[in-house]
């Protein structure tokens, strides 16, 4: 099976191209990204294409004419882009590479990336949606999924073919550069305790699982990919061993600008999960892609957990080799 | 300070407890527990009938409304230990948020079937009658559609008791299982059976004399 990787590049991008390596079904991984991959890959060959570079993107996924495209080229605001570079490199991506789909006889699927944050968190909306729930979102990252979903669609409805739009739970994990995973890491983490909803997490692991799971299964629709359970900010925060601050109101605008004078910028999708929440239903995925996702707090405990670093002096080096 | 307590304060400064992803804490409802004992004092009659496992509907009457809810969440409590979603609570901070941790869910249908999915019990109120004790007010044919949906039974529950009373009354009846296939007659139907099955509850359990 001849398999394409968007945003290969991506953490979740490269142990996606990882895992379907160690699998013989797909005979041909084509990746790219305006990125390297994070780590060494075997059998998949990177492409290092600008996601705004349209042209270069068509011609690329035209002439490779995969089965399966698996679309993970969402970049979320202030992971590794600004918010502006995100949401733009995001739409082009979309359309250079789903636009190009229509184009390939071979292709059989489509896979996309995307979050429970196109469910918005507008007063009143549902505390757990289901994947029947109306896409609603508040944020310009819910907002840029939304609309990648919707390319998706379109370009498999020209194709003819099946599209997986994977709607997963904030991904952080150890080695994930995710804002939400950088802010609850902070020393010091405002906290609103007395307006908060609980939140789920998904680890970049189960994140991959799924992707790949997707791309063999063919199923037509979205999907909850989500740990089970729930916490809430001030939880996870006590849990990591943090001093939480209480805020309210306009103390956010504050905290948000220390937080980002510290590193960890604060983008509006994760100030509003923070307060305002953010679970989904994921049991039709859990039947669906046969998974078992980590436990938000499993996922919450292995965010704080920091793994020993094991220094090599220049004898042992030696020795080693 | 007892060694229960401060390993309670310990747990909740280290943040070692559960919510669930509707925002439930089991653990506040229980520190909770000796202040609600204090304010009602219930009692449940045919607590058997409620389903020990699996989601269900209670639907119960209310006067003003404030007791209500928090009767009915303690009193099955008390009676088979399982939490009761109240329907109801604002998605206002810092009220909304508040009512979350003790049980309040959004008065949504998709919201009430994703908790019948989830096998939880789930109690709906009637609307108001501030007039008369004896007659249950209304049910909008509309509000047992999750039920439908998820084919989970409805509990006609009623309540006798008063705002400035402890003692409060519990009457769970029989549930009623939801009509075979769905549509407005089934729901129309549902809500009716419903609405009578708490009224006929509610005319037994009140006392037969001014005096009584």
């Amino acid at each position: 099976m001849r398999i394409l990787i968007t945003g290969m590049g991506g953490e979740l991008g490269t142990r996606v191209a990882n895992l379907l390596e160690a699998d013989p079904t797909f005979t041909e991984i084509i990746g790219i990204d305006s990125y390297p991959p994070r780590r060494r890959t075997t059998r998949a060959d990177f492409r290092r294409v600008d996601p705004r570079d349209r042209r270069k993107a068509v011609h690329l996924v035209r002439d490779f004419d995969p089965e399966v495209i698996l679309h993970l080229g969402i970049y979320e605001p202030n992971a590794r882009f600004d918010p502006t570079e995100a949401r733009l490199g995001t739409a082009a991506s979309a359309v250079a590479v789903l636009g190009a789909a229509r184009s390939c006889p071979s292709l059989k699927g489509i896979v996309v990336r995307s979050g429970i944050e196109v469910y918005g968190r507008r007063r009143g909306a549902p505390s757990r949606p289901d994947e029947q729930a109306a896409v609603d979102p508040t944020t310009p990252f819910g907002l840029s999924m939304a609309y990648v979903e919707q390319v998706a669609i379109e370009a498999g409805q020209l194709a003819g073919v099946p599209v997986t739009s994977l709607r997963c739970g904030p991904i952080v994990g150890p080695s994930v550069p995710s804002p939400l995973g950088r802010y609850l890491r902070l020393p010091v983490v405002a906290v609103s305790p007395f307006a908060e909803l609980p939140f789920c997490l998904l680890h970049q692991e189960d994140a991959a699982l799924a992707v790949v799971a997707a791309g063999l299964g063919g199923h037509d629709g979205p999907l909850n990919v989500v740990g089970p359970g729930a916490v809430t900010a001030s939880q996870a925060v006590l849990r990591g061993g943090r001093l939480p601050i209480p805020t309210i109101g306009p103390g956010w605008l504050l905290a948000a600008a220390a937080a980002e004078l510290l590193g960890a910028p604060l983008p509006a999708h994760t100030r509003e999960l923070l307060v305002r929440g953010g679970v989904a239903d994921g049991a039709l995925a859990a039947e669906v892609l046969g998974l078992s996702p980590r436990p938000t707090d499993d996922v919450v405990a292995q965010l704080y957990q920091w793994a020993t670093v094991a220094h090599i002096t220049p004898a042992a080096r030696g020795a080693a080799a | 300070m007892s060694p229960v307590t401060l390993d309670y304060l310990g747990r909740r400064a280290h943040g070692a407890y559960d919510i669930d992803e509707w925002g439930l804490d089991p653990e506040l409802v229980a520190l909770a527990n000796p202040l609600l004992a204090l304010r009602w004092d219930i009692e449940v009659t045919g607590a058997d009938r409620l389903p020990a496992v699996g989601g269900a509907v209670l639907v119960f009457n209310r006067r003003f409304g404030v007791s209500e809810p928090w009767v009915v969440a303690r009193g099955v409590r008390q009676a088979c230990g399982r939490f009761v979603r109240t329907v109801g609570a604002p998605d206002v901070a810092p009220i909304g948020p508040f009512l979350r941790r003790f049980g309040g869910v959004l008065d949504r249908t998709d919201e009430i079937a994703g908790l019948l999915r989830a096998g939880q019990l789930v109690g709906l109120p009637m609307s108001r009658d501030l007039r008369r004790r004896d007659r249950v007010g209304r049910l909008e044919v509309g509000r047992l559609e999750a039920a439908l949906a998820t084919g989970s039974p409805v509990v006609p529950v009623a309540l006798v008791g008063r705002e400035s009373g402890r003692a409060w009354r519990i009457v769970v009846g029989e549930p009623i299982a939801p009509p075979v296939g769905g549509g407005p007659l089934a729901s129309a139907e549902l809500a009716e059976a419903t609405r009578h099955g708490v009224q006929a509850i509610l005319d037994d359990a009140l006392p037969s004399s001014w005096w009584g």
